[in-house]
């Protein structure tokens, strides 16, 4: 087990060292003058100012050297300031990566309490009509763009019927956003556990139990549910992901103040000081997410936990 | 699901129809897709109004009558725009899932046929550009190349490349453990034949399933960016684009709201459904 996990962390550590390599570099990907672009939209900037910036940001070193200016950087938590405003970078993502992380995790729990549920029970219900509707609700709630079921649901609930606020960062702000994030990832849990669910009850052991006349109830406790969630329990390291990315356009909708709504400000402003923190960000979460994850694997899968 | 060989080659073309259309899924979702290239192929002939041509009939008028899905805040007919959106949609989803499939399927036959150092490296790569996952590297290459539809399409192209380079590993790696491969070497069969007579023939109809899909991911991935401003740029009638836009009337004027998201969530669920019914059409295992 701690081989696996030693894998793991390693692989890990290794995606994060080729994010810093990625993020050093995407400056020079930039067509044209990254300087230049960064201050075409502040007017009475001189030469002079721009040769400044170059330097400070090490623009003017060869590359290699730049790198290692990066990290020793890096390696002290300075990230960098912002472009406007001169804040230290990782102040203004500290400060609005808790709340991206909490509306992940709140779409997570939703899209879990839904979606298992449902798939778990389409498996139970498999070829009836109760198993062919859930299925069609969870297909159409995968194509179901999910910035367009945040706009319905700002509409309906926040405009027509006045219920939740539009947008804001207080806990109640919170509802729409989440469950726009949420519904769109249950129906992927829903058609997940169904197919996992239903290979497990094909299984002999299954078969076996059933056959020696236990209650449907205890088989399908003991022996369907613990084995058919293991695939579901893989699926939330790359769903969370997934949030994370989806919460870049969610946050968008709804004003949440969020490092995604951030991220794409940073864009429209050429501040590639953010935009590179922001990636260095997303991607040292999601690794983090992932190596969390497969630790609980780890601990639930006897084949794992045992070798 | 790669265990299609051989002996069910062109032949089986007509029944591999005949399942597909016996599928609901596949049915529905070859009609709606199907529509959809109909409405692209004849946006013009269809269109009652020029889609970008302003006050055709006063601003924000509700669906029905002249305008059958009525106006926009300039006054153009929804209708119209929404066809030749269908245009810029098929566009998007063709040329993305073009650049992943193509790059993707290239750097998986070779990881799966050369092996050693080759594979080790290929895949490696794969791995840790896969756990970037998709909205990073697209939204990061937006920032780099700036906002526009095309930078969007090449951004969404260039995310999905890692997926399909492992599913096409995957299923190339199948075929070449299986002994007919074996026995070509034997043969003398060069490197070219193996990759283009077994390989490529063998991987098709996983790849076809996962490009199907892809489409939609595709789509929607491409529409989310517009939707943010990072895509299509005014006066482009993009479905994600015109959903952004129709943001500042939700109240007055709803539909403008509406009919795009309709729109997608149609077509995504059209290639949604036609994926689904060809996996199951095209995988023998599953097809019992």
């Amino acid at each position: 087990m701690w081989r696996f996990l030693g894998t793991r962390i390693a692989m890990g550590a290794f995606t994060i060292w080729i994010t810093t390599i990625l993020v050093t570099l995407l400056i020079h990907a930039v067509p044209g003058d990254p300087v230049q672009i960064m201050y075409a939209q502040s007017q009475g900037t001189t030469p002079e100012q721009i040769e400044e910036v170059r330097r400070s940001l090490g623009l003017d070193r060869p590359i290699p050297v730049q790198y290692v200016m990066y990290m020793e950087r890096l390696l002290q938590g300075d990230l960098g300031a912002t472009i406007r405003g001169g804040q230290p970078v990782l102040e203004v993502i500290l400060q609005r990566l808790p709340n991206t992380l909490l509306l992940a995790i709140a779409a997570m729990f939703i899209a879990i309490v839904i979606g298992v549920p449902i798939g778990f029970l389409a498996a139970y219900r498999e070829g009836t009509l109760t198993d062919i509707a859930l299925m069609i609700v969870a297909i159409a709630g995968i194509s179901m763009p999910h910035f367009w079921l945040g706009l319905m649901l700002l509409f309906i609930f926040a405009l027509e019927l006045g219920w939740l606020p539009v947008s804001g960062n207080g806990w109640l702000n919170l509802v729409l956003p989440a469950l726009t994030l949420g519904l769109s990832n249950a129906a992927i849990f829903a058609r997940l556990t169904r197919s996992s669910m239903i290979d497990v009850m094909s299984q002999d052991y299954v078969q076996t139990a059933f056959a020696k006349g236990l209650p449907k109830a205890l088989v399908l406790r003991r022996h369907v549910l613990r084995a058919g969630l293991l695939p579901v329990v893989t699926m939330m390291g790359l769903q969370f992901a997934f949030m994370m990315g989806g919460a870049i356009v969610v946050e968008n909708i709804f004003s949440w103040n969020g490092v995604g709504r951030m991220a794409v400000e940073a864009i429209f402003q050429r501040d590639y000081p953010i935009i590179q923190g922001f990636i260095l960000t997303f991607s040292v979460v999601v690794v983090c997410v992932a190596i969390g994850i497969d630790a609980l694997y780890a601990v639930l899968d006897p084949r794992i936990r045992r070798s | 699901m790669s265990a299609l060989t051989h002996q069910d080659g062109p032949r089986a073309a007509p029944g591999f129809l005949r399942r597909l259309l016996s599928s609901p899924s596949g049915a529905i979702g070859l009609a709606i897709v199907l529509l959809l290239i109909f409405c692209a192929l004849f946006a013009e002939m269809l269109a009652p109004y020029n889609p970008s041509k302003m006050g055709a009939g006063g601003r924000f008028l509700p669906p029905g009558g002249k305008h059958l899905l009525g106006t926009d805040e300039f006054g153009r007919d929804m209708f119209s725009r929404i066809l030749f959106g269908s245009r810029i949609t098929l566009l998007i989803g063709a040329v993305a899932v073009g650049i992943s499939l193509t790059i993707g399927m290239a750097v998986g036959m070779i990881a799966a046929f050369r092996r050693g150092w080759v594979e080790a490296i290929l895949m490696r790569s794969t791995d840790v550009l896969f756990s970037f996952t998709e909205t990073l590297i697209a939204l990061s290459f937006v920032a780099v190349l700036g906002p526009s539809l095309q930078n969007a399409v090449i951004a969404v192209g260039v995310a999905g490349i890692p997926f399909y380079a492992r599913t096409c590993y995957a299923a190339a790696l199948v075929e070449t453990s299986k002994p007919y491969f074996e026995a070509s070497i034997s043969a003398g069969a060069g490197p070219a034949r193996l990759v283009l007579v077994h390989l490529l023939p063998n991987v098709l109809p996983t790849m076809i399933v996962v490009a199907t899909l892809g489409v939609s991911t595709a789509i929607l991935a491409a529409a989310g960016l517009s939707f943010l401003g990072l895509g299509a740029q005014p006066p482009t009638s993009e479905w994600g684009y015109m959903l952004a836009g129709s943001r500042d009337y939700i109240n007055r004027a709803p539909w403008l709201m509406t009919i795009p998201g309709i729109a997608i969530a149609v077509t995504v669920l059209g290639f949604n459904l036609l994926g689904d019914g060809l996996r199951t059409s095209l995988d023998p295992v599953e097809r019992k």
